[in-house]
């Protein structure tokens, strides 16, 4: 029951009356792109976001964190490869494309894993500053997402990325009632993280934003960044850490907190050419992705129904 | 008479453990996935309950433990709690009731695969394909249904 409309118009009054588009209609060239570079982007940071979390697998303090991290890094994984499905269903690009463009360097993901992880400090800081703005963004592209697949996608990753908040917030209340030394490195890495987990946001959102027209996502990037802002500082701020924006302002009438002036250029420079920790990510990756390419070779060689779907 | 009061005591109980969600399926409840056990409840007020992992490497563990204390501790007459993570029974989905089924399939598009019976798509009811035995978690597969292309989590019991 593959749905066709004939004008851009009409594919918009559907949008705008909360329509869900499901892969077999024929939606127009634009929207499938926009949906698809969105998900594809989001797969990436999954990955991505992953593997900085498997760096901490031999790291990590005791076997309850631990355990904890191991199971956040198969979360990540899992949820990538269930976004990659669904971003290669809209067929502009297979699931290998994607991962060899992404290993390839050709690819973009959030400003946030272009960074070393470089203290446990920095691990903590990441689980609960990192991981709660990618929950604000995601639940404000779930709650009215006009792409069905991606739409029950999130809900599922949504509801596990609401648990690693909480295992993130865990971490940080035993930092935060830890030793003085354990307080000064988690301070540390406030003041490193601070800034570009606020930027995952983005810039404000731009009046012609498709994402917002086509109702892919539901709020503005501004709209959003505030939300956390309004969160985390705070929040921060009852458990005696410092927040690295000298302009953050409070006003008392509404109790809110506005973050001072935002310097754009690390996000840009990240973006454009990477951060300090791209090139080694990307190739370590690339490095695996290599590794395995006999089981991808034994796995095309067999019957097509020995392995399920093709890929 | 002491007995009669413990057992009303058990279902209070019984009903509190009932009120815990699963902290990565909200909505549903633990009990409706087969993690509850047994309850021991003594005279004094004192109620341990027995909970069943679904994978003993499950990160979730403390924070249910947690939950099932605090929802157990508000019941009339309980005194003190305990919660005990079992290693035996082992968890398999069998144990998920059909009410916890319902709800996996309907609110998060997950299905539930018995022994090595083909696994229906919750949305179209077409026969999935496996595309990956691991996914997000030790307890869940990834499949693929090939009817209307829905990307499909499947639990499973451990190997």
């Amino acid at each position: 029951m593959a749905r066709i409309w004939s004008t851009m118009d009409e594919f918009e009054a559907f949008l705008d009356d909360g329509g869900i588009v499901e892969p077999d209609d024929d939606m127009p060239d634009a929207y499938r792109q926009t949906v698809f570079a969105f998900i594809e982007m989001h797969a990436n940071s999954e990955l991505m976001g992953g593997l900085t979390e498997r760096d901490w697998i031999p790291r990590t303090p005791g076997l309850r964190h631990k355990m904890s991290v191991l199971a956040k890094t198969q979360d990540e994984i899992g949820h990538g490869h269930l976004l990659y499905m669904v971003a290669a269903d809209l067929g502009l690009k297979t699931r290998r494309e994607m991962l060899e463009d992404l290993f390839a360097g050709k690819s973009k993901f959030h400003n946030v894993f272009h960074y070393r992880a470089k203290t446990w400090g920095d691990q903590v800081a990441i689980s609960f500053l990192v991981d709660a703005a990618a929950l604000v963004s995601q639940q404000a592209v779930f709650k009215n997402c006009s792409y069905g697949p991606y739409r029950r996608i999130l809900k599922r990753i949504i509801a596990e990325e609401g648990f690693h908040m909480r295992m993130g917030e865990e971490r940080m209340l035993l930092i935060a009632e830890g030793t003085e030394f354990q307080r000064r490195m988690f301070q540390q890495s406030l003041d490193d993280w601070w800034w570009p987990a606020l930027q995952l946001f983005g810039p404000d959102s731009k009046p012609d934003d498709l994402l917002l027209r086509w109702h892919i996502k539901s709020e503005r990037n501004e709209v959003l960044r505030a939300r956390w802002v309004q969160k985390f500082a705070p929040m921060l701020m009852s458990y005696g850490f410092i927040v690295p924006d000298p302009g953050l302002t409070h006003d008392p009438e509404t109790d809110t907190w506005t973050a001072g002036p935002i310097d754009w250029e690390p996000l840009k420079r990240t973006l454009a050419q990477g951060g300090p920790d791209s090139a080694r990510r990307i190739g370590e990756a690339a490095a695996n992705w290599e590794d395995t390419r006999w089981v991808r070779e034994a796995l095309d060689s067999a019957p097509e129904h020995a392995v399920g779907a093709p890929a | 008479m002491t007995t009669a009061l413990a057992s009303t005591l058990e279902a209070r109980v019984r009903d509190a453990v009932a009120t815990v969600d699963d902290p990565e399926y909200p909505g549903v409840s633990i009990v409706d996935l087969g993690l509850f056990e047994a309850l021991l409840v003594t005279g004094d007020g004192t109620v341990e309950v027995r909970l069943v992992p679904t994978f003993s490497g499950c990160p979730a563990l403390g924070m249910i433990a947690d939950e099932v204390r605090t929802a157990v501790a508000t019941v009339d007459g309980v005194q003190r709690v305990e919660v005990r993570w079992l290693g035996a029974p082992v968890w398999t989905v069998d144990r998920i009731s059909e009410a916890g089924r319902e709800a996996l399939a309907r609110e998060f598009t997950v299905a539930v695969r018995i022994g090595r019976k083909p696994v229906a798509c919750p949305r179209c009811g077409a026969e999935t394909w496996e595309d990956s035995l691991f996914g997000p978690s030790r307890c869940r597969a990834v499949h693929l249904c090939p009817s209307c292309t829905e990307v499909v989590e499947v639990m499973r019991s451990g190997a």
